[in-house]
């Protein structure tokens, strides 16, 4: 990873420059989040009628343990989460779809691999890189393991090399948002 | 958003006992950065750096903090906007236990 992240230029503009292999693993991790939230939409067979409005036919949180993280529960009871659930979880998935299409609008755009994202382009940027440390927190266990367990992978554990973009993608952010508060 | 006859109902007997505030609460997350947290309290709340930051360092010492009172409308308003930022958070009535 050759990055250096973003860096604030002026008043509303976040630069960063990325190698066209960093380049393609961003594209790719948002596409799978675009791909994960899709699947939702197409396994809830949803009224056509009714979703136009924004009603969906989930009253349960989804069983793939990623997509459960990025659509949680709003409440503690099942009932009451059941029930908020049929009436914003298409939403939800839209802003999450937004936020994704949106870094990939920039990632496929950048000229030279240079992203240039105004405050609410970072928002965008920062939700979605979110989601997807969220999604890969999942798969990395990251409730269970400790940051210990997790350096110590061996170099062949297939989960080593996404714990490494987990990292970079949370300096990143990191690097992101300071430069977003550098204003304040 | 679309009301069901128990919610109105609910609501009703809220308002006709006293209006019991609603909260929200945001739950501690190993995967969230702590500026994340912090600078998504300042963006949705518009908290200053440093309440934003106390309330990120209760949600991380503590595992949870309530970071805003009010109807149940606007509680499930500030939950869906957090959720939109992948920070977990929850409402529930303010006399529950937390």
């Amino acid at each position: 990873m050759t990055s250096e992240g973003f860096k604030r230029h002026g008043s509303n503009s976040y630069i960063a420059e990325f190698a066209e292999n960093e380049r393609e693993i961003l594209i790719n991790l948002a596409e799978q989040i675009i791909e994960l939230l899709a699947e939702r939409i197409d396994h809830g067979h949803e009224d056509p009628l009714a979703a136009m409005v924004g009603i969906t036919s989930h009253d349960s949180p989804p069983e793939d343990e990623v997509l459960h993280r990025l659509l949680p529960n709003a409440y503690q009871d099942q009932a009451d989460s059941a029930e908020f659930r049929r009436y914003t979880e298409s939403t939800l998935r839209n802003k999450k779809q937004a936020h994704a299409m949106a870094m990939r609008m920039y990632l496929k755009s950048a000229a030279d691999g240079i992203i240039d994202l105004d405050h609410d382009g970072a928002n965008a940027w920062l939700g979605a890189v979110n989601d997807i440390r969220l999604a890969l927190g999942v798969r990395l266990n990251v409730q269970e393991r400790t940051q210990d367990e997790l350096e110590l992978l061996a170099q062949d554990d297939p989960l080593r090399g996404v714990y490494i973009v987990y990292g970079w993608l949370g300096w990143l952010q990191e690097g992101l948002i300071e430069a977003l508060m550098d204003e304040r | 958003m679309v009301k069901t006859d128990t919610k109105i109902e609910e609501e009703i007997r809220a308002i006709f006992s006293g209006d019991t505030p609603w909260v929200t609460i945001v739950w501690d997350d190993p995967v969230n950065l702590m500026t994340y947290v912090t600078y998504v309290l300042m963006e949705l709340f518009g908290f200053s750096k440093a309440k934003a930051h106390e309330l990120m360092m209760k949600v991380h010492t503590e595992g949870k903090a309530v970071v805003s009172t009010g109807s149940r409308e606007e509680m499930e308003h500030d939950v869906a906007r957090l959720h939109e930022y992948g920070l977990w958070a929850t409402l529930q009535r303010g006399d529950q236990a937390l």
